[in-house]
């Protein structure tokens, strides 16, 4: 390896008279350049981020203050009057019962992840072909995703074909009332993102020395006993990272959705919402009020999770 | 004993079952891609068997009238400058936040913290206008400008993996007489390959699956990427499932290519891309 | 206030964000598009902004362009199709980059016209000639020309209707469920396709709006009345759409529907009818050669509802062509729209009504004229206003949200009655307008 060899070569370079001399004559402007050092590292990075981040999130704070229609070059302050019609208008918030399919639908997700990591984690036949089955949705493009599942749920479609070849003839509309459809659009969120919290179980649950398991096969431990006191642990901080993420994209679901139904029969997101608000009815100030909304919910989501499961190993600092 | 084997039995029962619901879906569009579109009017039902198993007609037309050709390249240029860049930046930007303790550096990790978390689409007009000033409407550019821009993740996985090279390696190319910039482009980039391999995967298929971002800031035909390209038979070809299924099948071919060559790679970039 | 300003001071720390401040406001480059005195003179390269993605696609522009430009051999027309023509556009109308020619969308208020278009003449010189131009008028000029005029209605399959023995058109909503009704006991065909999926053949039901009452103030009625009020024009297609649907007459499963899917089979009769504009009768033709049917078979018919004994049928503008009021190339730009309206043969391809107010009415309304069909213009001086209070109100007249859940309400799949629906509507369309202070 390379460090090794450079640890080699470190004695032979004679270090000693070059320190001090760097250092001597000029420690004023060392500790200048010292200083500005990361600055020069993160300044392309920052700007990007700047520009393409946070400038649209001052603009959107800038229009949830008005009342721009999105387009025309007149605006108004309207101080706060956007939230204040958010927070006394309760249907707007009428749509975070749709979530809730899909903060169950996450439950689901994570179970039947858990539930296959562990059991893929153990010996059995054929492991990296299922393993790659239940891994590649997450890998497949969006947009033939909503295709290949408009067809899924098409009247005498794929599902309709299969039911009817097990002897269930139904002429049921799947996206035709908002229990059906809801439950559909979540089926298909837990068919693609399934694969992802599946491979990162996994992938915590191998991490667990092998010495461990010997043991309590060892002690005569059953496979629930191995599970609850070996990879429940071992899982942990994962697990709470899959929650969080979970909670917070059931929130802002938008992209299967939209792009199905459009948001009709009851499958309306709040992010839907939102750009509807924003692009049919010009209510790009309103709208922005509801983003910034969204966006104090899922930081304070965020900040729970944090106060109730403190874990530095998913932490940037 | 027996309890054993019947528990065994179920557990493959149950991946069989995941498989079925896996592959189905796909498969039938699959199966309608190689129909013709006599077959789809005469009501050829989702599971029957295509006529001509090798009737590749549709594969023709999506690939020639959805511009598909176009539509890789493109895909193809903005994945390498916009990945190249994200190691670029990520890479620099955790070398900075991990070697170096500067003030507002806490204030600069919130900042990339908090990015992660804002929800996209709501901020598109004013993004919008900004890439426009820019110039970069319409052009390649403005993904890839808002791909390396936005990027929060690849820095999160260098950070972890700059975090386990030992500091010792640093101050001893310091005694030698390098540099920052040179410590960081002799020793800890060339260190950095594993993480590399991660990020060109997750960033990869990010970017080769992203739609809206291209849907917006490339309207032109001829600026079509796979995502977009695919979009676009909803059009034409609103009522030939069998030329959508095709180009549903193109579009993820390549997927299902790389996923099969470079299986482990992916596993282990996704793995440590969120954990470490 | 100015927009520019109020964002200038708010992110004045973002010193990188003044660059983006410089985009549409006042423009001092001469607000008029000038026609061009001599073809050959004009130079420069433009771009049309459509929302025709299939007429892009398929080469049908460029076959225009090419023809264009044997008359004005120094321009280069290129096309933009959007296939989310309003949400695109609105985005790009923030900056100065929207094209040379574009249609103008549904965003912009009137009054915003002159700052976002090139005049394209006063309303006395252009009204004389051209239909429609008063949907674009501010302060006496015109800002933009539609190059077809359409004219809602049934589409339907002849066959279908003779063979469930109905010859004669509807005149009430009654006789004309009775008829759809006769059509799913007598054929195969479903009587009646909504289109839900795909969403804004949904809106096309605003356009009864005139065609009940043959009132060319309808409009105007919209921004001062309850459009859902007993007897209203909205409230009589609303209720019909509603009753379709409730007795069982439309598609099984409006949630998958497919609008391209839709064509070919109403042009082979597995779908009866379908609430549209006389602009689709050419599509269904089209569908119905390459489906290897007979063209003749597809009909069109006016809403069920007549005053002193004749139908009435409203002519109405498609999406105006106008001129960006930064292009650099007005004049190129200008001569693209008066070939286009003038001289291209958009209309007659599409059957559709002439702009030219001299222009003979297209063969697809012959049995209008024969039958005595009454063809009005709505006074669209109130136009802003209503779309004004419809985006206030978030009722969507012009958006497929609400006949969504209108069909919704009538197949089961949401709670409450028809005419609860309807009144909270007229309540929200009040508060609205009260809001506004109108």
């Amino acid at each position: 390896m390379t460090d090794t060899t450079r640890k080699a070569a470190r004695p032979v370079a004679p270090a000693a008279p070059a320190g001090p001399k760097r250092a001597a004559p000029a420690p004023r402007r060392t500790r200048l350049s010292r200083r500005l050092t990361p600055w020069l590292f993160l300044v392309a990075p920052l700007a990007l981020l700047l520009t393409f981040t946070y400038a649209p999130i001052a603009n959107m704070l800038a229009y949830s203050f008005t009342d721009w229609d999105g387009v025309s070059p007149e605006l108004n302050w309207t101080g706060t009057e956007n939230y204040t019609e958010l927070l006394t208008r309760s249907e707007l918030f009428e749509v975070f019962f749709v979530s809730g399919y899909y903060l169950v639908a996450s439950v689901v997700q994570i179970v039947l992840a858990l539930y296959f990591a562990t059991v893929l984690s153990f010996n059995v036949r054929f492991r990296n072909f299922f393993k790659g089955v239940l891994f590649f949705p997450y890998l497949i493009n969006g947009v033939a995703i909503g295709f290949v599942f408009l067809y899924f749920f098409q009247d005498g479609g794929t599902l309709d074909s299969v039911l009817s070849l097990l002897g269930v003839g139904t002429d049921h509309a799947w996206l035709g009332t908002p229990f059906s459809a809801n439950t559909s659009l979540a089926g298909v969120s837990v068919w693609r993102y399934l694969g992802l919290n599946f491979v990162l179980f996994l992938g915590a649950i191998q991490s667990i020395p092998g010495e461990l398991y010997e043991a309590a096969e060892i002690d005569g431990a059953s496979r629930w006993h191995q599970f609850r006191y070996i990879i429940a642990p071992g899982i942990k901080p994962i697990l709470g990272l899959s929650v969080i993420l979970s909670v917070s994209g059931s929130l802002s679901v938008f992209e299967i959705p939209y792009i199905m139904t459009g948001g009709a029969t009851g499958t309306e997101t709040f992010v839907i919402q939102t750009v509807k608000l924003a692009f049919q009815f010009n209510k790009t100030g309103l709208a922005s009020a509801a983003a910034v909304v969204l966006l104090l919910i899922v930081l304070a989501v965020t900040w729970v999770q944090r106060r109730i499961v403190p874990d530095e190993k998913v932490d940037l600092v | 004993m027996t309890r054993r084997t019947v528990a065994r039995a179920l557990v493959y029962l149950s991946l069989i079952l995941a498989t079925l619901v896996v592959l189905l879906p796909l498969t039938v569009v699959f199966l309608t891609s190689l129909k013709s579109s006599k077959e789809m009017a005469n009501g050829s039902g989702a599971l029957a068997l295509p006529d001509d198993p090798l009737n590749f007609d549709n594969y023709v037309t999506a690939f020639r009238d959805g511009q598909m050709l176009s539509a890789f390249g493109n895909t193809a240029i903005i994945l390498v400058v916009a990945v190249g860049g994200t190691i670029l930046i990520g890479s620099m930007t955790a070398y900075a936040i991990d070697r170096f303790h500067f003030r507002f550096r806490k204030l600069v990790v919130a900042l990339f913290l908090l990015a992660a978390l804002v929800p996209g689409v709501t901020t598109q007009v004013a993004t919008f206008q900004i890439v426009n000033s820019f110039g970069m409407f319409d052009s390649l550019w403005a993904p890839i400008a808002l791909y390396m821009g936005t990027d929060i993740v690849s820095i999160y996985i260098f950070l972890q993996f700059i975090r386990s090279i030992p500091v010792s390696l640093d101050e001893a190319a310091r005694l030698d007489g390098a540099n920052a910039f040179a410590i960081y482009r002799k020793v800890i980039f060339p260190l950095l390959k594993p993480a590399i391999a991660t990020v060109v995967i997750v960033k990869g298929i990010n970017v080769y699956n992203d739609f809206y971002i291209p849907f917006l800031y490339m309207p032109s035909e001829d600026l079509g990427v796979i995502s977009t390209s695919l979009f676009r038979f909803k059009g034409p070809f609103g009522a030939h499932w069998e030329t959508i299924s095709a180009g549903a099948v193109l579009v993820i071919l390549p997927t299902l290519l790389v996923f099969l060559f470079l299986q482990r790679f992916i596993y282990n970039g996704f793995t440590r891309g969120a954990t470490k | 206030m100015n927009r520019r300003k109020v964002l200038a001071g708010s992110i004045a720390t973002l010193a990188l964000l003044a660059s983006a401040c410089t985009g549409t406001g006042g423009s001092s480059r001469g607000a008029d598009a000038e026609a061009p005195d001599d073809p050959s003179e004009v130079k420069g390269s433009i771009t049309v902004l459509t929302h025709r993605t299939d007429l892009v696609q398929d080469g049908t522009m460029k076959k225009y362009a090419a023809e264009f430009n044997k008359t004005y051999p120094g321009v280069k027309v290129e096309f933009d199709g959007l296939t989310d023509y309003e949400g695109e556009v609105k985005i790009r109308m923030n900056t100065e980059n929207y094209g040379d020619v574009l249609m103008i969308p549904a965003v912009i208020q009137k009054k915003d016209y002159p700052k976002f278009f090139a005049s394209l003449g006063t309303k006395a010189e252009r009204g004389a000639k051209y239909r429609f131009t008063d949907y674009s008028t501010v302060d006496g000029k015109v800002y933009g020309q539609s190059p077809v005029g359409v004219v809602p209605g049934f589409i339907y399959n002849k066959k279908v209707w003779s063979q469930a023995g109905v010859t004669d058109w509807p005149t009430t909503p009654a006789e004309f469920l009775d008829d759809l009704k006769a059509i799913k006991s007598k054929t195969d065909a479903v009587p009646y396709y909504t289109n839900f999926k795909d969403m804004w053949p949904l809106t096309q039901w605003t356009n009864v709006n005139g065609s009940v009452s043959c009132d060319t103030g309808a409009t105007t009625e919209l921004a001062e009345g309850d459009p859902w009020a007993e007897g209203a024009d909205l409230r009589v297609g609303d209720t019909l759409l509603h009753d379709i649907v409730s007795g069982g007459l439309a598609e099984k499963d409006p949630t998958t529907t497919n609008w391209e899917g839709s064509k070919p089979k109403l042009a082979k009769g597995e779908i009866a009818t379908m609430w549209l504009g006389s602009w689709a009768v050419v599509q269904m033709q089209d569908a119905a050669e390459q489906a290897g049917t007979d063209p003749a078979d597809i009909g069109f018919m006016p809403f069920p509802a007549q005053r002193e004994g004749a139908f009435c049928a409203v002519t109405s503008p498609d999406y105006q062509q106008a001129v960006n009021v930064n292009s650099d190339h007005k004049e190129a730009a200008r001569a693209w729209i008066d070939w286009f309206t003038d001289k291209s043969g958009y209309a007659a391809a599409n059957l559709a009504l002439s702009p030219l107010k001299d222009a003979p009415l297209p063969d697809i309304l012959q049995p209008y004229e024969e039958k005595g069909v009454k063809l009005i213009d709505l006074d669209d001086s109130k136009g802003a206003e209503v779309k004004a209070i419809d985006n206030q109100s978030e009722v969507g007249i012009y958006k497929p949200d609400y006949r969504q859940e209108l069909v919704d309400l009538a197949r089961g799949a949401r709670g409450g009655g028809l005419d609860d629906y309807l009144g909270d509507l007229g309540k929200r369309w009040a508060e609205a307008r009260n809001s506004l202070g109108s």
